[in-house]
């Protein structure tokens, strides 16, 4: 037996071990014979009791995996990532989507609980006959303040224009939502494609721009819990959340009308389980359910039974549950296809003026 | 003569920049508010809720599993690469060898990341933790070799000659010669794969499948729409592994020659 010869096959093997040794803990496990249903959602946004509950009933898995824009989760289904049965995107990403054959039809028979599913809410639905996709949380662009330092509050775009408050407001650094609010002002569309309204929107917003601090989506919250800022522009369920800490805050939705936000429930095409997903989006729907869901997020889940089940300070709160004539003033934002670069061009102009 | 104060103040400046921030995050993970708008009192609150969250918990299991697996295999396919790199350098297969390990240090991440995507669902591989190993692997493999391939060039390897003139077998001169002068180019590549792999976001983001998500995707996805705080508590206990980590290695390194002279 020659030296060499027996040693350089054990080093071989060394190495041959030292890979499956990596690689076990990836190869398939057995065992687990019930079924995952797999949910790609934004953080924390099912309440984990509830999830727990569909899990015993259902007698199956839920597995959530986490995205941070909707842009980012396209981008990833779009180059064939698979496997995931139920998404939670933003209406407009749902139309891109949907515009793809992305996404599956529902089936209405396996639905029962959207009979619960708020008919005021579905007149501004893009898809009103809840054929591809269903509502799952709504969330309103209002105006917060603090009720100490601002005087006279009005419900109205127009305090974007008040001088004494000058410096101490910011409004959100997002094109849809701070154009709109210059459309909204002027009575018009926020989905409009009116080169002549954009043009006089994208006035507003410039001479709004000279009286703000800045455009700002994140330390808004901070700012107006500390005190930093007196009027800011943000969404109902972030504003709720800053004034458990902070009771002085209060908001509005101004009266002009305002940008409502929905994230859908959709089921992808190839979903390896149709059939929970479904269940899934039925479960959610349940009226106690949507209520516990609605509480413990903030956002409001447009469910018209669940409503009587919310707590007081929720229910009678017009900056969640709008004054019907501004909600009939208000819209949801929808995809505008190749009219979106109009946008592009006023909100790079609005940024670049001085 | 006097000394210039200048290096001092840079220094100073330098440790300001780099370790304020984590001060910052440290110092309001014990704080009250969860929008950090002023300092509302000490609490552990935000370690009492990180105790009740499985999902953060299982992605940083995720992660760790990752990482170890990772660095395990991509140091043995490093140390065989640099080591071929090393021997065969004028070979003009190995010219091209090198190539193709230089290259992933070089190619931007995204495009890394959305090709392997590609490529495994070209290939009908389920996404899922495997993927995102297989992946780490890739870039952890070019970053070992690399820095093993470095420690190479300044070893005389007569030494390994001179073992088997002795009457060294093949394996028992790599044990006993070889491998104790590459150590530290080992210990270094494999922390960088380590270190790599465990913080990795932009490639892991694309090849990762349903029920695979590790501790910055989750992280990520947090700083939006979860609460901030729970990552600075997160990060504030990271932080102190690590640095009893390195306190340990750096203890235990130092009485081996001790104890050894």
């Amino acid at each position: 037996m020659s030296r060499a010869g027996s040693r350089r096959p054990s080093a071989c093997l060394v190495i041959a071990a030292a890979l499956i040794a990596g690689a076990a803990p990836f190869l398939p496990r057995c065992g687990g014979t019930r079924p995952v249903l797999h949910v790609y959602a934004w953080a924390d946004y099912f309440k984990p009791e509830l999830v727990a509950r569909f899990e015993r009933e259902e007698r199956c898995r839920v597995v959530i995996d986490t995205f941070d824009s909707n842009e980012a989760m396209y981008a990833k289904l779009k180059a064939g990532a698979a496997g995931y049965d139920l998404l939670t995107p933003t209406t407009y990403m749902v139309s891109l989507m949907d515009s793809q054959g992305m996404i599956g039809r529902l089936d209405r028979g396996r639905l029962p609980n959207l009979v619960h599913v708020d008919p005021e809410y579905l007149k501004l639905a893009l898809d009103p006959a809840m054929d591809h996709s269903v509502p799952y949380m709504i969330v309103n662009t209002v105006i917060a303040y603090l009720k100490s330092r601002v005087s006279d509050f009005q419900p109205s775009w127009a305090m974007f224009d008040r001088r004494d408050l000058r410096g101490r407001m910011t409004m959100l650094n997002d094109m849809r939502e701070t154009i709109g609010a210059g459309l909204k002002f002027l009575g018009y569309s926020i989905n409009t494609t009116d080169a002549g309204e954009l043009a006089r929107a994208k006035e507003i917003v410039v001479r709004w721009k000279k009286n703000i601090a800045k455009f700002e989506n994140e330390q808004y919250k901070t700012g107006v819990a500390s005190g930093e800022f007196l009027v800011v522009q943000g969404y109902s369920g972030d504003i709720l959340q800053v004034q458990k800490e902070n009771p002085d805050v209060a908001f509005a939705v101004p009266r002009e009308g305002t940008v409502i936000s929905v994230d859908d429930l959709v089921i992808p095409i190839g979903a390896p389980q149709p059939g929970l997903a479904h269940a899934f989006i039925n479960f959610l729907h349940d009226p106690a359910v949507a209520a516990e869901n609605t509480t413990f997020l903030s956002y409001l889940c447009p469910n018209k039974d669940a409503y009587p089940l919310l707590g007081e300070d929720l229910r009678i709160n017009p900056g969640v549950f709008m004054d019907p004539e501004v909600r009939a003033r208000s819209e949801i934002i929808a995809d505008l296809g190749e009219a979106n670069a109009l946008y592009t061009k006023v909100w790079d102009e609005i940024k670049s003026s001085r | 003569m006097k000394r210039s104060r200048l290096p001092l103040a840079v220094t100073a400046a330098v440790l300001f920049f780099f370790y304020l921030p984590i001060l910052i995050l440290v110092a309001n993970s014990f704080n009250a508010s969860r929008f950090a708008g002023g300092w509302r009192g000490f609490s552990l609150v935000w370690y009492k809720r990180l105790l009740h969250e499985p999902d953060i918990w299982r992605a940083a299991g995720n992660s760790l599993l990752i990482a170890a697996a990772a660095t395990a295999v991509s140091l043995v396919l490093g140390t065989v690469a640099a080591f071929a790199l090393y021997r065969f350098a004028r070979s003009r297969l190995q010219r091209l060898h090198y190539i193709l390990v230089y290259t992933p240090l070089v190619a931007p991440e995204i495009l890394v990341g959305i090709s392997l995507l590609m490529f495994f669902v070209a290939a009908r591989v389920g996404l899922g933790l495997f993927t995102i190993f297989l992946a780490h692997v890739t870039f952890c493999v070019s970053f070992v070799a690399m820095t093993v391939l470095a420690r190479f060039q300044d070893f005389d390897y007569a030494v390994v000659e001179a073992a088997q003139d002795l009457g060294a077998g093949w394996w028992t001169a790599a044990r006993r010669v070889l491998l104790p002068m590459l150590r530290p180019g080992l210990v270094a590549g494999g922390l960088l794969a380590f270190t790599l792999s465990i913080d990795d976001f932009v490639i892991t983001f694309f090849v990762a499948g349903p029920g695979a998500t590790t501790l910055p995707i989750r992280v990520y996805s947090m700083i939006k729409y979860g609460s901030p705080p729970l990552i600075n508590a997160l990060s504030t206990i990271l932080l102190a592994v690590t640095f009893a980590a390195v306190a340990a290695s750096q203890r235990l390194s130092r009485r081996v020659p001790e104890g050894s002279g």
